[in-house]
């Protein structure tokens, strides 16, 4: 080591602390930052001279040499190196974006590119370089490397090696430097820098280690060439290239799934082909993050990953997958995992992801089904590994129906969005304790008791950084103390938050206020950053409209929506809550004369975007209506989105956002839990929920949190995904008020102040977060406080006093509307105790029936505490030891004292309630289960009578806010609980059901969603479940169908009860064809039917009802149906004549060169080897995304499509 | 690395020495005798091997790696450097290697003890246009954005042997340096004076190009990755210099003296001691402020000199690496 190196250091580290400390600016970097984004929005930018500009320049050179010196003695992976080629890249993309005039002889976007990937930040590389527009074929070339667009490197050298054929020989280098042009060297150097970069390029999609390490040592050759021979600049491109090619080996996918494929060397080959593939998607060259997890993945088994959004996760996910699945499929039976995601939208993008991925090797299946398990649900008994994807509800619901099946195959889980384990602590997350549908408790409850069950599984979690949750998560899921998360401080894209400010009058302007969680400022930090957008002003609203401040506010943002998605961008609108008064809204407005102008939607001209538009319509129509305010919004490209959406509605609308068909989306926060969508811009127009509290008879005001502010502000700018290369969340705000009158000018303006406060609170929880690890709460812990805190306001007791209350506490003592959901304090604490049970009866039920043998006394006690240790709770901070009692010792209360009756208990779990409403829900149960034995003529029966079936279900369970239907404490809502009646008819399309006007709809989809399909599904859900447990005896017994109805005792409605309330539909038929795909709305599958009667009347004698919705005959029709041709293929090989090789190396690595009549099968490196006719090719699509082979071995020579992209 | 010292003897027998100087200004008229020219090259080749050995291990060491699939390792190399340089290449290189030799071999402005540690040969002016449009095109002018930098770069060094100064060097062969010859060096080729009448300098020649060179030489951060490669111990204190001069953003630039060497024969109505460059007093057209030196190198013969030079190269098979 030379000895002045801590000098050196020294200068470097003098250098960052200047001017690369991470996610701070100097004023002067703001200032070309802001200038950028002013270029790029076309809006005048502030003052800036030319001197400033070689600053800039010369001050991104300064980091790289620094950089240059840390990477040489700190090492390649060296933090301080990191930050300096981010800053490198962020001054010279900046300067490259204002169209500088600086005399750089490389483009500024190539080095900016090269710093990127240097600095670990290859996303940001990908998105600069995918906008830029570069004027001659070497730029492309080098910029495609810079962004490990290997298929296009190969592309653009093919098409080189195709204009240079004269040159694409052996002695071709030689030939060159023996002529006498002047400019020879350095057109020998061009072409070898173009053969060798061709040879990285494909010599890393094929994971071919020898060629690739050969190709790097030409470059290294090349790069000490240009050192000495060309110009600064161009030494710079060239040693950018050569550290950046390094990179790349070093970062290959390669590499993990080789140290993988030796568990299982006769799975290697799929290995192998599963990384081919992810060059195929451009996630072949690893993100740091990824390495890091997928080191810790082959390492040990269980870990949390923390990185943030976007940051490829999911390949870690995947890779798991890989290692657990995939590698020991021999096992029997065979492995499965289970996938938690935080809702079924995620679970919906899970599924498509994964099939794409892995869908030739294992199951993956989503359980989108109402039923536990259904038609779709063959993985049951498969003998191939399985991934169930599913939310936790749905998880629970399997472990109560199918546990000891589903653990017996279980060796993986895996945990989406983990830091979901963390409660707010507020009201609102006691309230939902009490109401049993808080989902934070949820996950630990099921987690614990998983881990409890099955304490070897693997455990993944995948966690968002901010918040403080990466190391409880962590702990928690590896079950240590000093687990650590695996995690990179990383960000995908640049965020900028800030504010649009609407304005009566005036075109709106943004000002940026936070970037990367830090303050951005220009002159000080009073001066802000405004950007006056050069749309037209929004036309005046009548005064009628501009009444309410809040819809002239939205109405604007609409208006600058519309103008900004002509550069393709993307946006979305998120609304708090009441996106129908939004869409509303929208639709009178888009009516407007003055607007038609500004609305430039065309439905998509491509056949397959155009018939997913047409299909969205469709099921719009289908579930919304033709008046409905979704189908004017989708009309004028507007997508929306909302929890209450029927799901086939809003998967469809997903995929319409996800395609880029919409270019606006109306949405509220449910869309983005955890759902990638990309957008550039999304505008928020309120920062709180206002919900009513019946008991104080208030309204209350949650405002958003810091974490749902950074999860949605999360979705904005996805590196490649999105068109900018920053995301910008903007809170829409009127400068002044939009009113006139008078008297409603003082109003607007106290509505005004109240945004403007709720936006400065939520900007100071941002920044104080950003700084600081806030201690995390953790939902057990936070029920048990709740208890204890009532307890003591309600009861006057504490500490031991407390723990004994609690050992003896029945609900329905403690409030005589226990188990009802109500709101008074009383019912609130029985209703909290209540949902402590629920955690533990299952816990005690599910280790009993693992144990099959009873479980008491000091043995209960045991497993309880082991339970505890295996909660969030336990692991999330330090706890008080009172915690850890009182839940062991109510624990032992429960079996000794509470519900001392095995049966019992045993029934109470497979209810899925918490115990005290699945007791009160028992004493229904028998009529609920008597309907639906009753209903054996469903299937010859006619829709009224069908209907009425559904009716007498409500019937039973419509009065009780405990286990049935309930609704807030709202005039619609109450009034909708009357007539529910109507609104099932609705839902279900029942003969002569009237359909809820627009602005009502929401309100009746709210209700079908929180009620029909859940509360009435999950009643008869618990029945049929207790049906079949019964009467299967054995746990390990696999349903059916063809045992299902012996098992059961019931009819086939009972199979389907549940699928018809989620399909909306009466007809068994009509779920059954929507749930299969066979048709796109509940009329076209009705429409089906005739066709799949004539086949049954056409193939059974002596049909009775039951085979009219027999799902048996179902499915046996669907395979009767015509299956679509699989397109024919043309061959997989061509014989060629060998040119320019030998021969002897037996097999040579192609790649096709097409010219008129003839192909020329070259090396990469641009050397062709073989030809053929063009005549014989049978190849089809794009070449240069797929890998040939030339078998030059045994007989004729040949070349063979190894892999077709 | 460049160890050959200058034969300081040959020097003297070859070239008739003219120095003056004038404060931070000196000129340097060298004037060749009549003298054999095989026996100067004999005695220069030495040094001229020395000075390009370092491009050339890494010349051989990149055409010897052949991408073909079916190549192996090792082979016989199918060019040699410097042979397979073209001649007007080779008459550049020529002029820079003659900057170190005078540099090292001269007493100059400042009377500094000069190194040249290694030798750049920054001659692919071509490069911009090859390496974008990845098109062979001859013809086509060249179009040069800003300039090359300086064709060497020497470094004077302080008992611990960090940099104290540098020498920039930029060098010119002409075949016969007349007075306009040097003009079009100096001021730029002649274009069409906008104004109207006769045509005029451009104004983009080598006073232009060493005015406004950076404080910190263009091509110092070439050598340092250079040393770097080839000696980081023996070079760390100068390294370390070139690295504070290059990263620090207040550092104080290092003092530097530019050089400006024209080479090529004298022309045929030459007088023995007739100079093209001024050599009484600093010109006005140095407006840089560092020291300077200028060079002029009247040559007999001298492509003669140095097609037979460069042919003379390893000409004894010697080994290169």
């Amino acid at each position: 080591m030379p000895e002045l190196d801590p000098d050196r250091l020294d200068v470097a580290n003098e250098l960052k602390s200047q001017i690369a400390l991470e996610d701070t600016l100097t004023p002067i970097q703001a200032r070309s930052f802001v200038r950028g984004l002013q270029t790029a929005w076309d809006v005048p930018t502030i003052r800036w001279s030319a001197a400033e500009s070689r600053i800039q320049l010369h001050d991104a050179r300064r980091l790289l040499d620094a950089a240059a010196i840390f990477r040489r003695i700190e090492g390649a992976s060296s933090t301080n190196a990191i930050l300096c080629y981010r800053r490198a890249g962020e001054l010279l993309e900046w300067l490259g974006r204002a169209h500088d005039e600086l005399t750089t002889f490389v483009p500024l976007e190539l080095l900016a590119a090269a710093s990127y990937q240097l600095g670990g930040l290859p996303a940001m590389s990908a998105a600069l370089l995918t906008k830029v527009r570069l004027d001659s074929r070497g730029k492309r070339l080098y910029a495609s490397f810079l962004r490990a667009n290997f298929d296009e490197v190969i592309r653009t050298v093919t098409m080189f090696w195709r204009d240079h054929i004269d040159i694409a020989d052996r002695e071709a280098s030689e030939r060159l430097l023996d002529d006498d042009g002047e400019d020879k060297a350095t057109w020998y150097f061009t072409v070898e820098l173009v053969r060798t970069l061709g040879a990285i390029a494909d010599a890393l999609r094929r994971g071919d280690e020898p060629r690739l390490d050969r190709a790097l040592l030409k470059l290294a050759a090349l790069d000490k060439m240009a050192v000495r021979t060309l110009n600064d600049d161009a030494s710079a491109l060239v040693a950018l290239l050569y550290q950046v090619a390094i990179a790349y080996r070093d970062a290959s996918i390669y590499t993990p799934v080789r140290e993988l494929g030796a568990i299982n060397p006769e799975r290697a080959p799929r290995l192998e082909t599963f990384a081919r593939t992810q060059f195929n998607r451009q996630r072949g060259i690893l993100w740091t993050s990824q390495r890091h997890g997928i080191a810790r993945l082959i390492e040990e088994s269980s870990f949390a990953l923390c990185t943030p959004t976007g940051s490829g996760k999911t390949l870690v996910a995947n890779l798991a997958l890989v290692k657990e699945l995939l590698l020991r499929a021999e096992e029997d039976p065979a492995p499965l995992a289970l996938y938690l995601v935080p809702s079924r939208a995620l679970a919906g993008e899970v599924e498509a992801k994964l099939t794409a991925e892995l869908g030739r090797d294992l199951i993956v299946t989503g359980l989108y089904g109402g039923t536990d398990w259904g038609v779709t649900d063959y993985w049951i008994d498969a003998d191939r590994p399985t991934v169930l994807i599913a939310t936790v509800e749905k998880a629970d619901a399997l472990m109560r129906y199918l546990g000891p099946l589903l653990l017996r195959r279980l060796r993986l889980l895996i945990v989406d969005e983990a830091h979901q384990v963390i409660p707010a602590d507020d009201e609102r997350t006691q309230a939902d304790f009490a109401e049993h549908s808080n989902r934070s408790i949820r996950l630990e409850g099921f987690v614990s008791r998983l881990l409890a069950q099955s304490p070897k599984i693997v455990r993944i979690a995948l966690t968002a950084v901010a918040g403080g949750a990466a190391s409880p998560v962590a702990r928690w899921i590896e079950d240590r103390e000093d687990a650590q998360a695996v995690g990179t401080r990383y960000r995908s894209t640049r965020q900028i938050v800030g504010i649009f400010e609407t304005s009566h009058g005036n075109s709106g302007r943004m000002l940026l206020e936070l970037m990367n969680g830090r303050s951005l400022f220009v002159r000080g930090r009073d001066d802000p950053v405004y950007l006056r957008l050069g749309i037209p002003p929004m036309p005046e609203l009548s005064a009628e409209r501009r009444h309410s401040v809040y819809r002239f506010n939205e109405l604007d943002v609409l208006w600058t929506a519309l103008h900004l998605i002509n550069e393709d961008r993307r946006i979305l609108i998120s609304v708090m809550q009441q996106p129908e008064r939004t869409m509303g809204w929208y639709k009178d407005a888009l009516q407007f004369e003055s607007w038609q102008e500004a609305q430039t939607f065309e439905a998509p001209d491509n056949e397959e975007d155009r018939a997913r538009f047409e299909e969205t319509r469709a099921a719009c129509i289908d579930y919304c209506g033709e008046n409905s305010y979704e189908l004017a919004l989708l009309d004028h490209g507007i997508a929306t989105n909302h929890g209450q959406m029927p799901q086939r509605l809003r998967r469809l609308m997903t995929l319409l956002i996800d395609r880029g068909i919409c270019p606006i989306t109306v949405a509220t926060a449910t869309l983005t839990e955890g759902v990638n969508l990309p957008f550039d811009i999304i505008f928020l127009t309120a920062l709180k929920r206002r919900t009513y509290d019946p008991v104080n008879n208030t309204s209350v005001e949650t405002p958003m949190s810091a974490a749902e502010f950074r999860n949605l502000s999360g979705r904005a700018g996805r590196p490649g995904s999105s068109n900018g290369m920053e995301g910008i969340t903007l809170v829409a705000i009127p400068r002044r008020p939009s009113s006139t009158a008078p008297r409603q000018i003082p109003v607007q303006r106290r509505q005004i102040r109240a945004l403007r406060q709720d936006y400065g609170a939520l900007r100071r929880r941002l920044l104080a977060e950003e700084l600081e690890q806030a201690d995390v709460d953790s939902p057990l812990a936070l029920l048990l406080q709740g208890i204890a805190d009532r307890a003591r306001d309600l009861v006057g007791l504490e500490g031991d006093d407390f723990l004994a209350w609690l050992e003896a506490a029945i609900p329905s003592d403690i409030s005589d509307h226990a188990g009802r959901a109500e709101t008074s304090e009383d019912s609130r604490l029985a209703d909290s105790v209540d949902e402590l049970d629920g955690i533990l009866l299952s816990a005690i039920e599910e280790i009993q029936r693992l144990r099959a043998g009873g479980l008491e006394g000091a043995a209960a006690e045991e497993v309880l505490v082991q339970l505890w240790r295996r909660t969030f709770s336990a692991y999330a901070a330090v706890q008080e030891d009172w915690l850890e009692r009182a839940f062991v010792r109510r624990g032992r209360a429960i079996v000794d004292q509470i519900y001392p009756d095995a049966n019992e208990r045993t029934r109470l779990y497979q209810y899925g309630f918490t115990p005290y409403v699945g007791r009160r829900f028992e004493a229904i149960a028998p009529e609920m289960k008597a309907v639906i034995e009753g209903a054996q003529d469903y299937g010859g029966a006619s829709a009224e009578d069908r209907f009425a079936i559904f009716v007498a279900l409500g019937e039973l369970i419509a009065a009780d806010r405990g286990y049935g239907f309930r609704v807030r404490a709202t005039e619609t809502d109450r009034k909708l609980l009357e007539n529910w009646q109507d609104v099932l008819g609705w839902w279900v399309l029942a003969p002569g059901a009237a359909s809820p006007d627009p602005e009502q709809l929401r309100a009746w989809q709210r209700f079908v969603a929180d009620n029909i399909d859940f509360r009435l599904g999950v009643a008869v859900g618990a029945v049929v479940a207790c049906a079949w447990s019964d009467s299967a005896g054995d746990p390990l017994a696999v349903p059916s169908l063809d045992a299902w109805r012996e098992t059961t005792e019931l009819p086939w409605f009972g199979f389907w009860a549940r699928e018809l309330l989620r399909w909306g539909t009466l007809d068994p038929f009509v779920a059954f064809a929507l749930s299969q795909g066979l048709a796109q709305t509940r009329h076209s599958a009705a429409a089906r039917r005739a066709a799949f009667e004539a086949w049954l009347q056409a193939e059974y004698d002596d049909l009775d009802a039951e085979d009219f919705i027999d799902p048996q005959r179902f499915l046996a029709w669907e395979r009767s149906l015509p299956q679509p041709e699989r397109a024919a293929g043309g061959g997989n090989r061509v014989g060629v004549e060998l040119i320019g090789t030998t021969g002897e190396r037996g097999l040579y690595r192609v790649v096709p060169i097409v010219t008129n009549d003839t192909i020329n099968w070259i090396d990469a490196a641009g050397y062709v080897l073989a030809r053929s006719s063009r005549d014989d090719l049978p190849f089809r699509g794009l070449f240069h995304r797929q890998d040939f082979e030339l078998h030059t071995g045994d007989g004729a020579p040949y070349v063979g499509r190894s892999f077709a992209g | 690395m460049h160890t050959c010292p200058p034969p300081h003897d040959i020097l003297a027998e070859w070239l008739e020495e003219h120095p003056s100087t004038n404060g931070k200004f000196g000129h340097l008229l060298l004037l060749q005798r009549d003298i054999d020219q095989e026996a100067i090259c004999e005695a220069l080749r030495p040094y001229f091997e020395s000075a390009h050995l370092d491009a050339r291990q890494v010349f051989h060491a990149d055409i010897g790696i052949d991408l073909h699939p079916d190549a192996g390792d090792g082979g016989e190399l199918p060019v040699e450097y410097p042979g397979c340089l073209p001649s007007t290449t080779r008459k550049g290189l020529f002029g820079e290697v003659m900057a170190g030799l005078v540099t090292e071999g001269y007493e100059l402005v400042g009377g500094h003890d000069w190194r040249v540690p290694i030798f750049l040969f920054r001659y692919h002016e071509d490069a911009r246009n090859y390496l974008f449009t990845l098109v062979r095109n001859p013809e086509r002018t060249r179009q040069t954005i800003g300039r090359l930098g300086s064709d060497f770069i020497g470094l004077l060094l302080d008992d611990i042997g960090a940099v104290v100064r540098f020498i920039a060097g930029e060098a010119k062969w002409r075949k016969t340096l007349t007075q306009s010859a040097v003009d079009v060096v100096m001021y730029g080729k002649k274009v069409t004076n906008p104004a109207g009448g006769p045509k005029v300098h451009s104004g983009k020649g080598v006073w232009n190009d060493v005015n406004n060179d950076p404080p910190v030489p263009i091509g110092v951060r070439q050598l340092m990755r250079l040393l770097q490669q080839h000696d980081p111990d023996g070079y760390d204190a100068a390294i370390l210099s070139m690295e504070r001069a290059l990263v620090l953003r207040d550092e104080e630039p290092l003092p530097r003296t530019d050089l400006i060497i024209i080479v090529g024969n004298g022309a045929a109505r030459r007088e023995q001691m007739d100079c093209l460059l001024p050599y009484e007093e600093m010109p006005e057209d140095y407006t840089a402020g560092h020291d300077l030196q200028l060079v002029e190198v009247i040559l007999k013969d001298g492509e003669e000199l140095i097609d037979t030079l460069y042919e003379s190269l390893w000409s004894d098979g010697g080994d290169d690496a």
